[in-house]
């Protein structure tokens, strides 16, 4: 008996299930960024609005990423249905520390993908993830650096129009790819 | 054709020269592509088998499900998408491209 479902595909239908998911997770990320935008867009936070948007894409370039690489193994990318996202922020601050727990949240469901591929030996999907874990820690690590200026500069007026210009100068700038 | 796996109404073949499958649904046999079975997989995961025992949501506990490219069309009861269910599991198990449950986290 040949191996047909080896010849057509080289991952196997769980890790195929788990990058779905994924998928399914970078375009809720995508559209959760997409309202962070517009939330500051409309409290004059313009360069965190910039931020954002620029966000947005980059989340949805990397659930492109996934998607074309199931596909590329022969798997069967699902397009994702994303439900409802948050439009309601009470400060710039948690709009920021939102960004950081979705971030940490997408980093986790990498991480445990990268497990499973581990103890089954999926070498090709864990090789593929390894680019995910650098660029989630650069994720991380740019929120946690734009919510430690609320600690130095403050939480006022004023601070928040530091902050919002601070935003560009010191991340947006090296966010586009 | 070799049988891949035979579930309480369905069967599964494999045939090697034409590279494909075929799922025998007692009246009717179709040909299957991988893609194609992959695609039943994931309409068969989609179904929310709870539903057929919610009144207000599934009146009548069928589910109607077009195969191959819209080239089929069947009417399933719950018994039958169950055993479906079991069949693709069961195949894609016996084919080596799935890993038994207890090994995975599942996400469904």
């Amino acid at each position: 008996m040949k191996d047909i479902a080896r010849q057509r595909m080289s991952i196997s239908v769980e890790t195929m299930d788990l990058l779905n998911n994924q998928i399914k997770m970078e375009a809720h990320a995508s559209a959760s960024y997409l309202a962070m935008a517009s939330w500051c867009d409309q409290n004059a936070f313009t360069q965190s609005a910039a931020f954002f948007y620029n966000q947005s894409v980059e989340e949805r370039s990397h659930m492109m990423k996934i998607f074309q690489f199931v596909n590329d193994c022969g798997g069967s990318a699902i397009s994702p249905a994303v439900g409802q996202t948050n439009h309601d922020f009470s400060s710039l601050e948690e709009v920021f520390e939102t960004a950081l727990e979705q971030e940490i949240q997408v980093t986790k469901s990498i991480h445990n993908i990268v497990n499973e591929c581990k103890k089954n030996n999926d070498y090709n999907v864990e090789n593929f993830l390894q680019w995910f874990i650098v660029e989630q820690l650069e994720e991380e690590k740019t929120m946690r650096d734009i919510l430690d200026m609320f600690d130095l500069i403050g939480r006022d007026g004023i601070a928040l129009k530091m902050i919002d210009e601070r935003v560009t100068i010191s991340e947006g700038g090296g966010e586009t790819e | 054709m070799v049988l891949v796996y035979k579930s309480e109404f369905y069967a599964l073949y494999q045939n090697d020269i034409e590279r494909c499958y075929f799922l025998d649904f007692g009246h009717k046999t179709i040909k299957f592509s991988f893609c194609q079975l992959l695609a039943l997989r994931h309409k068969i995961n989609s179904i929310s088998i709870t539903d057929h025992f919610d009144s207000s949501v599934n009146k009548h506990g069928f589910e109607v499900l077009t195969l191959c490219n819209k080239s089929h069309l069947f009417v399933f009861n719950t018994l039958e998408i169950l055993d479906l269910n079991q069949l693709i599991q069961q195949s894609l198990l016996a084919v080596g491209i799935s890993i038994p449950c207890n090994s995975v986290a599942c996400v469904y």
